[in-house]
């Protein structure tokens, strides 16, 4: 199969080039999670002092953190190429991708892969996980654990569509990436906290505008089984791979509107 | 004609002073954008097999051409046909047919050897093993890629790079070739080497070929025909002997006068420079005979000095971009 074989042949090159600098790039991955987890260390140490907050126990909100560390993990894996999308226009690597007889999009993705957020992402994610699952008594059923696999696939391509709506200014040639990790990271602070601490707009704005919501609290009622999701529809709970679906393919829409607006750039010598 | 290019405009919308999101926002409701024109509505075409140069001044929309026509760029407006396609709107088909050649950037894998590279392009053409490794085992005849095919990209000099990059851009045997600027940077030797593979793999196996470059010496070295752009503007097209011929027969004589002279003037010769009593004439030896035009100027002035000077390619395409053009016409 085509696309396989040649997403199989990217992968190898890329793992190829990370091995070259293994240990460069296990020290990049380490210091990767050392920052991730100074941030949920700050975060338990923050409520330590409660046994619990608005009724929620550390453990429950550390279980919705490790939702957003593996979600970024597996959108990582799957997505450099997007997230790190001007490079490669202002690069001029695009235009390469523009003369080859391959999906445009495919190339993207294939084309770059930053294993070392990857794993220290994921690593820290399958911690936070493990402890907290036992801690909090989850049983894992074959269809919990598959449905867990599912809301991070579509916790990836949610932030996967994110990361991409930015990038289609790339097109029109307009820098958006402070703007972007603004949202983008602000949006993914607030959702490590509980939907239910915030002002309605907040929540609003985490379903409808950015809907980091999806990616971890609602996906994590399945298995808290939480008094206050009354407050919302029951639905949004099995909602994450629709909305997934859905924004990636209006997003997909909107860049394959801003490729035909593509005008390459400048030569970079003169 | 393989390649037929009519009325060909391209132009950039750059956005001033829109840097941030909110600009953004407000440019794609209402587009303030200020053109900047590359491509002026040109015209020309290309016949299978043959070779072409593409010269011209930075800025002069060689990159452009070559973007519009490998498909990367949407002409603004004009028509673009290239082996019955539309390049840009049959992008995927089109562009297996087609070799590129960015020479400013490389296409190869930066941290690894240019062998993983050519994997990938054998994965992406989907080229079969037999011709793959025929393919492989002419460039490395012809180009030595064999010295140097095992280390990492960036290690190698400019001229392997340039090398390599050639043949990534060949390794699927396609039928037409664009190369913008592929002997930049280079040093003479390595220049010569890579005229030679284009020279030869044109002429052995009649890949039709196009490329950019600043450099007279590459294209007198390679093409028939040479395509001159200046301002996006195509201002000589014609083969490269004619130029040539004018070349040969164009003359300058500089000649230091013994004595202030208010008018000088000399038959068949042009006044074209001026420094004291130092003047430059240009003339043609078709037009006048050189001993003539000597004893002719002895005869009326004072003369201390003299040289007579030939022309080169170079200072004539000088003069086509600087406007001051010997009349030439399109040959196409
Ligand atoms: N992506 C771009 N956006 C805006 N202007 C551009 C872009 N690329 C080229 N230009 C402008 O278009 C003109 C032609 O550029 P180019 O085709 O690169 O010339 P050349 O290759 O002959 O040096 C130049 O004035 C250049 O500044
Ligand atoms: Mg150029």
């Amino acid at each position: 199969m085509y696309p396989l074989r040649l997403f199989l042949k990217y992968f190898q090159l890329t793992l190829k080039v990370t091995l070259q600098y293994k240990f460069d790039r296990v020290l990049i991955a380490a210091a990767v999670m050392i920052r991730e987890m100074a941030g949920v260390i700050i975060l338990i140490l923050m409520l330590n002092r409660f046994v619990m907050i608005k009724g929620w126990q550390i453990d429950e909100i550390l279980f919705l953190y490790s939702f957003l560390f593996l979600s970024y993990s597996l959108f990582v894996f799957f997505f450099t190429g997007i997230r790190d999308f001007e490079d490669l226009v202002y690069s001029g690597e695009f235009d390469r991708f523009l003369v080859r007889p391959v999906g445009i999009l495919f190339q993207v993705i294939a084309s770059k892969v930053d294993y070392t957020a990857a794993l220290g992402h994921g690593v820290l994610g399958i911690i936070l996980l493990q402890k907290t699952a036992s801690q909090l008594g989850i049983e894992w059923t074959a269809s919990g654990i598959l449905f867990y696999i599912l809301m991070l696939l579509g916790g990836a391509l949610i932030q996967a569509s994110i990361f991409m709506i930015a990038s289609t200014f790339c097109f029109w040639t307009v820098r958006t990436t402070n703007l972007r990790n603004m949202l983008f990271f602000n949006s993914r602070k607030i959702a490590a906290y509980p939907l239910s601490f915030y002002p309605g707009l907040i929540q609003k704005f985490l379903i409808y505008v950015i809907p980091f919501g999806f990616v971890n609290y609602f996906p994590a009622q399945y298995f808290l089984k939480k008094p206050e999701m009354n407050e919302f529809w029951s639905g949004f709970m099995f909602l994450n791979p629709v909305v997934a679906a859905v924004l990636f393919a209006l997003v997909c829409l909107v860049w394959n509107y801003g490729l035909k607006h593509y005008s390459s750039t400048g030569n970079a010598l003169y | 004609m393989l390649i037929q290019v009519e009325q060909l405009v391209k132009d950039y919308q750059l956005n001033k002073n829109q840097k941030g999101f909110f600009h953004a926002i407000k440019n794609l409701l209402m587009p303030e954008y200020q053109k900047k024109r590359a491509v002026n509505g040109i015209s020309f075409s290309i016949s299978e097999g043959e070779m072409v140069g593409f010269i011209g001044p930075n800025g002069a929309g060689k990159s452009t051409t070559v973007k519009i026509l490998s498909g990367v760029l949407k002409p603004t407006s004009g028509k673009v046909i290239v082996n019955g396609m539309d390049p840009f709107r049959n992008r995927k088909k089109y562009v297996s047919q087609i070799g590129v050649v960015f020479g400013q950037r490389t296409q190869l894998w930066w941290d690894l050897p240019a062998e993983d590279t050519f994997d990938l392009l054998k994965t992406i053409y989907k080229i079969p093993d037999a011709t793959f490794k025929k393919n492989m085992d002419m460039f490395s005849e012809m180009l030595d890629l064999h010295e140097f095919l095992h280390q990492p990209v960036r290690q190698l000099s400019l001229g392997q790079r340039m090398r390599a990059d050639i043949a990534a851009a060949m390794i699927h045997e396609p039928a037409i070739l664009f190369f913008d600027e592929p002997t930049i940077g280079l040093d003479i030797v390595a220049k010569e080497r890579i005229r030679e593979f284009i020279r030869s793999m044109n002429q052995e196996k009649g890949i039709t070929m196009l490329f950019t470059t600043h450099d007279m010496q590459d294209i007198e070295k390679t093409c028939e025909r040479m395509i001159v752009i200046d301002r996006g503007d195509i201002v000589c097209d014609s083969k490269v002997d004619e130029i040539r011929q004018f070349s040969d027969s164009e003359r300058k004589l500089t000649v230091k006068f013994g004595r202030q002279y208010d008018r000088i003037e000399l038959p068949g010769a042009q006044m074209i420079k001026e420094a004291g009593n130092t003047k430059t004439f240009q003339f043609r030896t078709n037009e006048v005979k050189i001993p003539e035009l000597i004893a002719e100027l002895m005869s009326r002035y004072e003369v201390l000095d003299l040289t007579v000077q030939e022309t080169d390619i170079e200072s004539i395409i000088k003069q086509i971009y600087e406007g001051g053009a010997p009349a030439y016409e399109s040959v196409s």
